[in-house]
């Protein structure tokens, strides 16, 4: 190869490299070009998604108190160890190095787990709960040894009279992903982002939205080992409002107590505005537990106990209202124009169908003589009653109930109140295809039929008699953070005064001499207006009724209605004792307990 | 008088770019520095070490470079050898040599010794290249090649190839030959793939999609990509730059000085230094154009291959269109070993145009 002929190549080929240096700088410029410029948008977010993080603040809960302030629902700091959710731990290994210090059981690893599985959003899940202060300083003196475990300071929801109120106030429970679902479906996720917690039954559900409060949120800025650098932006939460509700804690517990070991229920509303002063539902349980979840063997225990604690009786337990129907059977024929004084029967201890076709006893073997409306209320005649059922019909019956909130709900501040039952032809034809018959409009006018009331519509319709102006809905809160809120009037049935009065005289009676209740009366400084009722349980078939040899879940339902005092009505309630046997015997006294304590407290 | 001298020999319009790309890389450092200012004052000590003896290169008689070149490529080979057997191991690969007060890489010198040996030995058999030649110019490539590649470090092997490739191709290497080459290779590529080890063979193919692996292989590329994206038009501006001073982009004073760059200073900033590059680039090809011998031509333009190929593969790395292999920004990343050899290349570069006709002769 010649000189010349090398250089003739090599500028040649140098040219080349030249060309090929430049374009590839010209590449790379245009690869910059498409991520800074065509692409700025998708990486600018990129590196502010790799070092802020959005902390989110929960609000603190609404305290629950009761209309004297005195703390119903309250939050606890509580110190829990929490493990990270991106993390992977040996639970077991992670026990027993702890089991020195901590005690941790099956059951904390049990619940650990069943949060992890079905908690959809939370960074730290607690494998141990509620630690005690010397467990908290063992923890924190050997703190080193456990660096992928947080101690953490949380609010507890703590329910200071547990059963007392556990179907009033209810509880919160564990946000699950099904709630999740339901808060998004109702635009209402936001709220919650930062909330381990929410209200499932009772208060704390139906007032969710109050107690609840706002979320607010932290930006943090941190670096690639997840270190906070800076705090970018503080939102505060807004705290849930403190709310206080109508009832009387020292009344409810009363209430609770005077049932002993007794299953049934008992309601007291303040027959001015429809305050419900207590509300009992025995037995109870204790919310406490259902918090954070309850364990597995503890809940079917609760769940399948034959005294149902879980069934909130007040709203959601249907009796047949037995002889506590009467008055409102009796008012219905008042505004009808039926059986009205000085309309009198010669009771002889039976009625039987015009037609023919059936007879039936009176409770009183030989009955009651000579009776008229307000005898009849008085002594709780059922031959009375018989007849005038007859007379006005099951449709007019009905109406008239239904104007007394019977048969539907009476718009209480709880969520799931039923409705109750008023049955009729179409009812019967829709759900047994079979007639109606004569004889049981006779039978639900004492109460008996397939008629189902709620305690709650008892004590609602209870109010009414006692005072015929009562313009409010029962209702449960009074004030949220002192602000008087609640006002949701629901008019009172249009009723004849006079009418009306001699309903209320009635019931007067039933406490005075010859009543079925006369008992109560004895020895008291106020009157009480009331009426007994007894519902079957069980149907004897002709066997004798004798209550000292039934076996308990076999005896009647005692119920029992009244106001207090009678010229001046304040409080009416309503009780049921489950197999409480007759009425007034069980059922009175608790009721006289209650309004012992209220006339005495307000000096009536 | 030397400083005289010195003046007059410098070429100033090349020194005055190198200065200010090294201005560029000192104060992107200084923002990238998380231990205070220690390696901005370590990268100035470089500097000074690399401007002394890019001086002293200068001032040298360039026949002595010819006259050591096979010395100084033996040498070289030998500390590539000796770091195979007792190098400093860092981030999974054995590319230094620790002599206790000096700590440095010998794939950065061989950079510049195999340059300076092809150009001796085809200088060497000027006016007399036969196949035999290229062939035996193969083999000066393939020995530092199968040293660098076992370390491992992919990057400088393929450097140095891709070099040496280069100077054989303006030697006048026919074309023949190299299109069988390149077939070869072609058909090889497998069994080079089955060479790589496994976390290099998962760096090519995190290329292709480096979001498949974001917290394994593609963690590197992402969080570089995530740099430049998020650089904009005009950048964050000086020290700025969360993705480094948050930690999140990784070796933010070394192989990826220039994401941090690009993220403070933006699109017009990296074009900016392109252009400063391109410069520095067409100065040299220029220079190369007017030397007269073999020796001077294939010398300068090996050396300047290899910044620039340094140059390629360094930003295709930070920007996604090449595997992370741990290259180097040359005149621009952290390091004394880079750094001084970089100097020193451009020191010969303007030793061997000034003394053009002298060496001709």
């Amino acid at each position: 190869m010649q000189k010349g002929e090398f250089k003739y190549t090599f500028q040649k080929r140098l040219g080349v490299i030249t060309v090929i240096i430049s374009l590839l700088v010209i590449i790379i410029s245009l690869r910059f070009f498409y991520l800074q410029i065509f692409q700025y948008d998708f990486y600018k977010l990129k590196a502010s998604n790799n070092s802020i993080r959005t902390i989110p603040i929960e609000p603190a809960r609404g305290l629950i108190f009761d209309r004297n302030d005195k703390v119903i629902a309250a939050n606890q700091l509580t110190y829990n160890l929490e493990l990270n959710k991106k993390s992977q731990y040996d639970l077991d290994e992670l026990a027993r190095k702890l089991t020195p210090i901590v005690k941790i059981t099956r059951d904390d690893i049990n619940k650990y787990q069943k949060i992890l599985a079905n908690d959809p959003f939370l960074d730290t899940v607690a494998i141990k709960t509620d630690l005690t202060d010397e467990e908290v300083a063992a923890f924190t003196a050997n703190r080193y040894l456990y660096d992928d475990i947080q101690l953490v300071i949380r609010q507890k929801r703590f329910y200071s009279y547990a059963q007392i109120t556990s179907h009033l106030v209810g509880h919160i429970h564990r946000i699950n992903k099904a709630d999740i679902k339901t808060l998004q479906a109702n635009n209402k996720y936001q709220r919650y982002f930062a909330s381990r917690h929410m209200g499932k039954t009772g208060i704390e559900s139906s007032y969710e939205d109050v107690i609840h409060g706002y979320p607010g949120y932290k930006q943090i800025e941190v670096n690639a080992k997840n270190e906070i650098i800076q705090t970018l932006v503080t939102v505060p939460p807004i705290d849930g409002s403190n709310i206080n509700l109508t009832i009387d804690i020292e009344l409810q517990k009363i209430a609770f107590n005077a049932f002993k070991n007794k299953k049934g229920a008992l309601v007291a509303i303040d027959v001015n505005n429809g305050e419900i002063l207590a509300y009992v539902s025995q037995p109870g349980f204790d919310p406490n537990f259902f918090i954070d979840g309850i364990n597995k063997d503890a809940w079917s225990k609760l769940n399948n106990a034959k005294s149902k604690p879980l069934l909130d009786r007040v709203i959601r337990g249907l009796y047949p209202p037995g002889s506590t129907l009467k008055p409102f059977v009796a008012l219905a024929a008042l505004e009808n124009d039926i059986r009205k004084p000085p309309f009198k029967i010669n009771d002889p201890g039976y009625f039987t169908m015009p037609n023919g076709s059936k007879t039936f006893n009176d409770w009183k073997k030989g009955g009651h003589g000579i009776v008229d409306m307000a005898e009849a209320i008085k002594v709780s005649c059922d031959t009375f009653f018989y007849g005038l059922g007859l007379e006005l019909g099951i449709k007019r019956i009905n109406q008239s109930l239904e104007q007394y909130f019977f048969g539907r709900k009476t718009g209480i501040d709880m969520h799931n109140e039923r409705s109750g039952l008023l049955a009729d032809e179409a009812w019967k034809k829709n759900k047994f295809n079979k007639p109606w018959y004569g004889g049981e409009t006779a039978i639900t006018a004492i109460g008996q039929g397939f008629t189902q009331v709620t305690p709650l519509q008892l004590a609602y319709a209870t109010a009414l008699i006692a005072n015929p102006k009562l313009d409010q809905k029962p209702h449960l809160l009074l004030y949220s953070e002192k602000k008087a809120l609640y006002k949701n009037n629901q008019p009172p049935p249009p009723v004849n005064e006079k009418n009306i009065k001699l309903i209320q005289d009635a019931m007067t009676d039933v406490t005075q001499d010859g009543g079925t209740a006369a008992f109560l009366g004895k020895d008291i400084a106020y009157k009480i207006a009331a009426k007994t009722g007894t519902a079957q349980v069980f149907s004897l078939k002709g066997q004798e009724y004798d209550e000292e040899n039934l076996p308990e879940r076999l005896k009647d339902h005692a119920l029992f209605i009244a106001y207090a005092p009678a010229e001046q009505p304040k409080i009416a309630l309503a009780v049921i004792v489950e197999n409480g046997g007759h009425g007034g015997s069980t059922a009175g006294p608790i009721a006289k307990q209650v309004f012992d304590y209220y006339i005495k407290l307000n000096n009536f | 008088m030397n400083i005289v001298k010195l003046f007059q020999e410098i070429d100033h319009y090349l020194f005055g770019l190198i200065l200010i790309i090294i201005t560029l890389g000192l104060f992107t450092l200084a923002s990238s520095d998380q231990s205070g200012a220690a390696l901005v004052v370590s990268q100035i000590i470089n500097i000074i070490i690399g401007i002394t003896l890019m001086f002293a290169v200068i001032l040298m008689d360039p026949k002595k470079l010819f006259f050591f070149a096979p010395f100084l490529y033996i040498a070289s080979l030998f500390l590539l050898l000796f770091v195979v057997f007792f190098g400093y191991e860092s981030h999974g690969a054995q590319r230094w040599i620790n002599l206790g007060f000096l700590k440095f890489q010998p794939s950065e010198v061989i950079k510049l010794t195999t340059p300076l040996m092809l150009a001796w030995h085809y200088a060497k058999n000027d006016g007399d290249i036969t196949l035999k030649q290229h062939l035996l110019a193969l083999l000066i490539i393939t020995i530092p090649f199968c040293l660098i590649f076992i370390q491992p470090d992919l990057g400088t092997a393929l450097m140095i190839s891709f070099v040496g490739l280069v100077i054989t191709f303006v030697a006048g290497l026919p074309m023949k030959f190299i299109s069988i080459s390149f077939i070869l290779f072609l058909l090889s590529s497998p069994l080079l793939w089955g060479i790589l080890e496994p976390y290099q063979q998962k760096r090519i193919m995190t290329l292709f999609d480096p979001f498949s692996d974001a917290l394994g292989s593609g963690y590197q590329t992402i969080q570089s990509m995530i740099a430049l994206g998020s650089g904009g038009l005009i950048g964050k501006g000086w020290g700025n730059a969360t993705q480094t001073y948050l930690d999140f982009l990784p070796e933010s004073s070394t192989d990826f000085i220039f994401a941090v760059f690009s993220e403070e200073f933006g699109f017009l900033g990296v074009i900016s230094a392109l252009i400063l590059y391109l410069l520095i680039f067409y100065r040299c090809m220029f220079m190369v154009t007017r030397m007269q011998d073999t020796f001077s031509r294939i010398l300068s333009l090996g050396i300047l291959m290899s910044l620039f190929f340094g140059l390629i593969i360094n930003l295709g790395m930070i920007s996604g269109i090449l595997p992370i292999v741990g290259v180097p920004l040359p005149l621009f990343s952290y390091g004394g070993t880079s750094m001084v050899v970089s100097l020193i290349s451009i020191g010969i570069i303007m030793t061997l145009y000034n003394n053009k006709t002298l060496i001709a002769n």
